[in-house]
């Protein structure tokens, strides 16, 4: 007989990994935002005791992101961007996911090989390839003008919103192909070859059996591209650079690095947090009530 | 999205009732927070002194081109007549490549160290880490408006000046004892620059320099939409904007100055579509950006390093304003608390300011101009030239004319100058809030 605790005992470093590495630092943003500033140095000082916490930056943080607040417009760019990368990032991933989990029978593995290789590269020098192509001079306006679909070359680099959603698909699409692929390939074929038996047409059964059942794949993935979306800053810094296209992580860097508010930047931070949690529920309520659905099938 | 029929879908009213009960819990949250203290004002971080007027980081005087400041020293300085330390590591505090390494590779060689160089994204986020020990430094790179701050925290040493002779031989007598810092305690001067505005000739089309405000050009650049930027700092940013509205007060703590000042850049939004950056030295010669509000080593860097051979070195122009309305700043070195070696340290402090280094470090590194005696302007031009015909292998006759602009002399500093200083806590944050308000691009 193994001891009881052996089986639990497994779960130990994950659950040091996520003390250390997660609930510490999380709790001492929240002693920042909560805490004051250093009379001299200007320096953040933490609050630990919650009894003793300063509301006074969370308020002022709040009520600038409140509609009508000067932060309110970065608030909803930074939502209409990732939601708007968020469609695009479906529309382009989900066909990649279903035809790899689907129909790459022999080039599945070599496909999925080409699917990881950008994270071999560091997303900054990937975004930097960008702005190199995008330039000017750049590859993308050589061959528009020598197509003959532009005349001048377009200014990509101009702080343009449309550059910066391209740029935010391009960095994190292939973190939602891959658990879509893994909710795709997971999916009992026989569940879809009987929709077909019963008449259905091959769009049919895709849009009663193949879609339902990848639902979590694709909320699964968005979660996990949407996180670090609405954290980004350095995307916008080097493919655009203009306060129009500036999204919530700008302010945060801009409160932690170059002023001597980094409240501010921490209060951000966990409003920022708070409203994810939120979207985060929906996620995992729906993915507990699919998988009780699934149970009880 | 298509549901499966044996799915109960969270419909859209769902969601947003369960987005507006999380929202109403936190609300319920703030209000029994409420309970708790509620300041956003650092107490003792400057405000005002017992005499009513303002001042500075640990009650400090804030200090002024036409108000001069000597600060206290904390600690007495080293003995005269010390052995230098040799061994070891001896670290350099500095924004990135603001410093030719070739250059302290011969100092840590002459003095039997390794020089380290350790960089900062910027010197308030230097000055953070400073205080927080995560770098133990010898010495730092400092700039007057920040003096305040290290001298209250203690984070710098003060200095004995039987180490650094070169500062009465070598630099210019407004800096050597410089308002900020009177009888010099803690800073000797490294560069000096300018703010003004560097442009593409062969893009923009108005003559900068005779417009009757220059500033203007920002407010008119509809043609230059997307390549039009300013300096990615807040107090660069709304110093300009208020200058353009012919207030020279640079340091001004009036909310109504201050919230003009960003309601009037708010509208280069529209106008141009203004970036903020800093890499100006670099867009501007490469033709990414073509006008562009630049400090005034950003066109000597421009000419020198970046301008491609075959673009004529008249393409760039650069602008500054007469004295009295152009802001003038000026970067220096300070030994910091944490050395193990004071002595080199303040040897690295006399000998980065060696007319030979310092020079060397000017023109063939930095492009930010040392404030030294020995250089004038005419000859520093006719080696820069040099220096770009050899880089590119140019043939260029002579230096661009305006580039002249771009060099700084003695007469540039004084009490009759504008310079961004320090502020009191609450100034601080005026500017700064007001900054983010102009980043948010809304």
């Amino acid at each position: 007989m193994y001891p009881r605790w052996l089986w639990p005992g497994f779960a130990f470093p994950g659950v040091l990994w996520l003390i250390i590495l997660f609930v510490v630092p999380f709790y001492a943003v929240i002693g920042v935002a909560f805490g004051t500033v250093d009379p001299i140095l200007l320096s953040a000082v933490p609050i630990w005791n919650p009894l003793e916490w300063n509301v006074g930056w969370v308020n002022e943080t709040l009520t600038r992101l409140a509609p009508g607040g000067d932060l309110w417009v970065v608030f909803v760019r930074t939502c209409e961007y990732v939601f708007v990368s968020l469609g695009l990032s479906l529309l382009i991933g989900y066909p990649v996911a279903y035809y790899i989990a689907r129909h790459a029978s022999r080039t599945k593995n070599m496909l999925l090989i080409l699917l990881i290789l950008p994270f071999w590269i560091s997303y900054l020098m990937r975004m930097l390839a960008w702005v190199n192509l995008l330039a000017p001079d750049g590859f993308v306006n050589r061959f528009l003008q020598f197509a003959h679909i532009i005349d001048q070359p377009y200014g990509f680099l101009d702080g343009q919103s449309s550059t910066v959603i391209l740029a935010l698909v391009y960095g994190y699409i292939p973190y939602l192909i891959l658990p879509l692929y893994a909710s795709l390939d997971r999916i009992d074929k026989s569940q879809i070859e009987a929709a077909r038996d019963l008449g259905a047409s091959p769009f049919r059964a895709f849009l009663h059996v193949t879609l339902p059942l990848s639902k979590t794949g694709i909320l699964g993935g968005c979660v996990l591209i949407a996180l670090p979306m609405f954290g980004d800053y350095y995307t916008p810094n080097l493919v655009s650079g203009a306060p129009t296209t500036s999204m919530l992580g700008n302010q945060i860097d801009l409160y932690f690095h170059s002023t001597s508010q980094p409240t501010i930047g921490a209060a951000l931070t966990i409003l920022l947090s708070l409203f994810l949690v939120v979207l985060m529920g929906y996620y995992l309520i729906t993915v507990a009530r699919a998988t009780r659905n699934l149970e009880s099938v | 999205m298509t549901w499966h029929p044996k799915e109960r879908g969270a419909t859209r009213r769902d969601f947003l009732m369960r987005s507006g009960g999380a929202a109403l819990g936190l609300s319920s949250a703030g209000s029994l927070l409420a309970a708790c203290g509620n300041s956003t004002t650092p107490s003792g971080g400057g405000g005002t002194g017992a005499g009513g007027e303002p001042v500075g980081p640990g009650g400090l005087p804030l200090a002024r081109p036409d108000k001069r400041v000597t600060l206290p020293m904390w600690e007495n300085p080293i003995e005269s007549g010390l052995e230098p330390e040799t061994g070891g590591t001896f670290t350099v505090f500095n924004y990135p490549a603001y410093f030719w390494k070739k250059l302290l590779k011969d100092f840590g060689k002459k003095y039997g160290v390794e020089v380290q160089y350790t960089p900062f994204d910027n010197i308030a986020s230097g000055i953070q880490q400073l205080a927080a020990g995560s770098v133990q430094p010898d010495v730092m790179e400092m700039t007057p408006d920040h003096l305040d701050q290290v001298v209250a925290g203690k984070l710098i040493k003060p200095l004995n000046l039987d180490y650094i002779p070169n500062l009465q031989k070598n630099i210019w007598p407004e800096l050597v004892d410089p308002f900020y810092d009177g009888g010099s305690h803690y800073t000797v001067p490294y560069t000096t620059y300018a703010t003004g505005i560097l442009w593409r000739n062969d893009q923009v089309t108005e003559d900068i320099a005779s417009m009757q405000q220059p500033w203007d050009i920002f407010w008119q650049a509809q043609a230059y939409k997307g390549k039009t930027a300013l300096l990615s700092e807040d107090r660069e940013t709304i110093a300009m904007a208020l200058l353009r509205k012919g207030i020279t007060d640079i340091n001004t703590e009036d909310p109504k100055q201050i919230d003009q000042a960003v309601s009037d850049l708010k509208e280069l939004y529209g106008i141009c579509n203004i970036k903020v950056g800093d890499s100006q030295y670099q867009t501007i010669p490469e033709g990414t950006a073509w006008l562009n509000q630049a400090w005034s080593g950003d066109p000597i860097a421009a000419y020198i390093y970046y301008l491609p051979a075959k673009t004529p070195s008249t393409t760039l122009s650069y602008w500054k304003a007469p004295k009295g309305h152009v802001p003038v700043q000026n970067d220096c070195f300070s030994i910091c608390s944490t050395t193990k070696k004071p002595v080199l340290a303040h040897l690295f402090l006399n000998w980065m300011i060696d007319n030979g280094i310092a020079k060397s470090n000017f023109i063939n590194f930095n492009g930010y101009q040392p404030p030294l005696n020995e250089i004038e302007p005419t000859g520093l031009l006719e080696e820069l030239r040099k220096v770009r015909n050899a880089s590119w292998g140019t043939t260029d006759k002579a230096p661009p004319e305006n580039l002249q602009t771009a060099i700084l002399t003695n007469d540039d500093f004084g009490p009759d100058t504008i310079q961004e200083m320090t502020l009191t806590a609450e100034g601080n944050a005026l500017w700064q809030n007001g900054y983010s308000d102009f980043l948010s691009g809304g």
